[in-house]
């Protein structure tokens, strides 16, 4: 019979790697309509990095989203990044392009200031407007001053930034140090059903409650929790690349290597952790890998607590369940007193 | 005679000679079809406090028409297809190779070996990994040739034609066997242990003589591959300038350009990496695999080079998750307070070093779990064995880890009676907790994380 169950497995996770650097840097280009381009050297693998990043470099500049051009990944043309790795986009690319925000900005200050008869200390950049700080009344677009500070004062808005997470190398013989910047946190909680006749797991639900630090798009940030759940759900129940005794690969497609498809994913909730980093952009961290670390952790404790076994060796498959229920109930068998 | 030759045999023919049924057909294109593009923008992407707004992605509508152009979908002028034979052995020494009778194919335009590569190594850290070997087979997903031919049909059948003869090594399969001091070597005269991490803090023996109870587990994990959608995929021009563009699915394009600056001896300044949408990395596309080879091919020809992996060559010839090997063993108060713990973690880092490093560093920091334990000592080891290498796949060993430390957790839960979550908000981290590496942490948000999840779950307290 189907034996109901929920785990529960929490986590911690760096953002970005250990090496003694991993560098960002960014250019902004103000455009003379208000608008802008951004260039970096990450490349967009399907995550939404550069839709994430355009909303960065727009709310630095006080824009729109639509109002910003994301340009990436030409060695020729776009500036070194470390790359779509390590957690490390919205991070440390992120802050890159936050400062090469506020560089293109200084430039548009400097030419807005004589226009509104201020300090370039009182002016903020708001709705597609340069301001003063506390008198929004008085304020000129975005895009008036863009041209102004190309076309009459040959000053073009243009901003270079780059960034590098603080880290302290390790103690080779402790490995005592700041390996990273900072770091994520997050829970999954998930319920299954085990049925004991035949070792089958169906999970049924998945909480997820993921700290992000700011989450910059709180759309994208759920579409990465749910991506990283079934990378879990595979990696809990299904997925092994097996090997013969000459070494050679016995499964190498999608036939023999079983993977989670949409009717093996279970209801996912997600919920966003509030939570703010001070050296993050607007207080973000990141969110990418952390979605896949505690899913599998959490399924095999909800399997011990359905029927009461241990699996140590992932995946759990069924023959797997199985066996340790057989195990089980033949132990518990012994017990019983002639 | 190959294809381009034949060509210019046909030009000089009597004109009456008919066309043939290929060259009277049209080029195939696609029906032209006008799509509903909607002007509406959604609103979010409007406003102008940027940060937090649920804003649409501007690629989704290309990928939902189906117009994004990933790299199967481009083609240039002339540009031929190359393929990869692979070992099919996963430990020897090449004794031959002949490549003379797919040379000979119609429609096969070059072959290439690994010793027609300038520098015939790569890697992130090490460099261990060969473009295509030349002289021992590491692993059976190995190349030892490529082809460059105008179908990639005739490519496929050129790999056939391609002999080559090995003297069979033994191979190491188990990474605990591959430890021993008297195993094979992957990569001899090395040792199979080509990378070590230690964290140490306090003293786990004085902690586990405080503790009331020891729990002793071995855990373990299998290797998993990334399967993205789109396989690796890249094309390679070298022009007539001597200048290399290549277009290719690499998350890392700095990196890339560096590794493809190594092997082949180029100036970086006559490098051109253009990374495309990438159809899913999740770790698996950072680093170059063929884009080497293929712009050796397209340097012998003159033409650009297409190189798609098949199905099976995601599995067997790219970068896959680490198998780990966990020993956990654990000292608590009776009140379920965690006093010590010590980790022992044997990573199969396969045929080559990868993104291993990064991956045993991740793996050893993170093993004891988001709590505050006074006494810690984690060792970890990765090694070479005769299998597809292991390298950077999403979580970096944490998930294998977390596997470990929270199956113990619950298993120290139910030992002392106490419920699941209590025992987790007992020892997770405050902010302001030393990590196991003595970094003091900031925004620490473990126990908020823990309470959200449970109240979305309704988890009802039970021990």
């Amino acid at each position: 019979m189907k034996r109901r169950g929920r785990g529960i497995a929490c986590m911690w996770y760096p953002i970005g790697f250990t090496v003694s650097a991993n560098p960002s840097a960014a250019t902004v280009k103000m455009n003379e309509d208000g608008t802008a381009t951004v260039l970096t050297g990450t490349v967009e693998t399907g995550q939404g990095s550069l839709t994430v990043l355009g909303q960065i470099a727009a709310e630095a500049l006080g824009i729109a989203t639509d109002d910003v051009h994301v340009v990436s990944a030409d060695t020729d043309t776009t500036p070194m990044d470390t790359g779509a790795i390590a957690s490390r986009t919205t991070y440390v690319t992120g802050n890159a392009i936050f400062l090469a925000a506020e560089a293109a900005k200084a430039i548009l200050f400097e030419a807005a200031a004589p226009m509104l008869g201020v300090k370039v200390s009182q002016l903020e950049a708001k709705d597609r407007k340069i301001q003063v700080k506390n008198y929004p009344q008085r304020n000129v677009s975005i895009g008036e001053v863009a041209l102004r500070a190309q076309a009459v004062l040959g000053t073009p808005a243009i901003g270079s930034a780059s960034w590098n997470p603080p880290t302290v190398a390790l103690d080779p013989e402790t490995g005592q140090g700041k390996p990273f910047a900072t770091y994520v946190y997050a829970t999954q909680i998930a319920e299954v059903d085990v049925d004991d006749e035949t070792g089958e797991v169906e999970v049924l639900r998945i909480a997820a409650a993921h700290d992000c630090g700011t989450a910059i798009n709180p759309m994208l940030v759920e579409g990465q929790v749910e991506g990283g759940i079934s990378m879990g759900v595979g990696m809990a129940l299904q997925e092994e690349m097996l090997f013969d005794a000459n070494g050679r690969h016995i499964n190498p497609n999608l036939t023999n290597y079983i993977m989670p498809t949409s009717l093996d994913m279970p209801e996912i909730t997600v919920d966003i952790v509030q939570g703010f980093d001070p050296t993050g952009p607007f207080g973000a961290k990141g969110v990418g890998e952390p979605t896949a670390v505690p899913t599998s952790a959490a399924i095999l404790n909800a399997i011990h607590d359905a029927v009461g076994v241990r699996v140590y060796s992932l995946p759990a498959t069924s023959e797997k369940v199985l066996t340790a229920i057989k195990a089980k109930r033949a132990a518990e068998q012994k017990q019983i007193p002639a | 005679m190959n294809e381009h030759s034949r060509v210019l045999e046909r030009d000089k023919l009597d004109i009456a000679e008919p066309l043939s049924d290929v060259e009277l057909r049209l080029p195939a294109v696609l029906p032209r079809e006008s799509y509903p593009i909607e002007t509406l923008t959604p609103d979010a992407r409007q406003q102008t406090r940027a940060v937090g707004q649920r804003v649409t992605r501007p690629d989704g509508r290309l990928h939902g028409l189906g117009q994004t152009k990933y790299i199967d979908d481009l083609s240039f002028p002339g540009m031929l297809y190359a393929r990869i034979k692979r070992a099919g052995i996963a430990s020897a020494r090449i004794k031959r190779i002949d490549t003379s009778a797919a040379e000979a194919m119609p429609g096969v335009m070059a072959v290439l070996t690994g010793k027609e590569i300038p520098v015939n190594s790569f890697g992130p850290s090490f460099q261990d990994q060969p473009v295509l070997v030349d002289d021992l087979v590491f692993h059976a997903g190995d190349g030892v040739a490529a082809v460059a031919a105008v179908t990639e049909q005739i490519a496929n059948e050129a790999l056939e034609k391609i002999v080559v003869e090995y003297e069979p090594l033994p191979a190491v399969l188990d990474p605990v066997a591959a430890m021993r001091e008297d195993s094979p070597k992957v990569h001899a005269p090395n040792s199979n242990i080509y990378a070590t991490k230690t964290i140490r803090k306090g003293d786990v023996e004085k902690g586990f003589a405080e503790s009331d109870y020891i729990f002793e587990d071995r855990f373990s994990t299998q290797m998993i591959e990334h399967v993205s959608l789109e396989p690796h995929a890249a094309i390679a021009d070298w022009d007539a300038n001597g200048r290399l563009t290549i277009w290719a699915t690499i998350g890392r394009i700095t990196l890339a350009r560096a590794d493809i600056a190594r092997t082949l001896k180029l100036p970086m300044s006559r490098i051109r990496i253009i990374g495309t949408i990438v159809g899913g990395n999740f770790g698996g596309k950072n680093e170059i695999s063929q884009e080497p080879a293929l712009a050796l091919l397209s340097k012998k020809t003159g033409r650009p080079v297409k190189g798609v992996f098949t199905r099976g060559e995601e599995f067997t010839s790219t970068t896959t998750r680490h198998p780990i090997i966990m020993d956990y063993k654990t000292g608590v108060t009776n009140k379920g307070r965690i006093l010590a713990r010590q980790i022992r973690l044997v990573l199969d880092g396969g045929a080559y070093c990868s993104w291993s490093e990064t991956t045993l560093g991740k793996a050893c920091i993170l093993a004891p779990g988001p709590y505050k334990i006074d006494n810690v000592l984690s060792e970890a080891f990765v090694v070479y064995t005769n299998k597809t290498m292991t390298g950077a796949m999403r979580g970096f060993g944490a998930p294998q880890v977390c596997f470990a430390y929270e199956s113990q957790m619950d298993d120290i839960a139910k030992k002392l009676g106490i419920d699941p979550l209590e025992i987790r908000l007992l020892n997770a981290f405050d902010e302001g907790s030393p990590s196991p590496t003595g970094q003091v942490l900031h925004s620490v948000v473990i126990k908020e994380s823990l309470r959200k999840a449970a109240d979305r779950f309704d988890w009802e307290p039970r021990s």
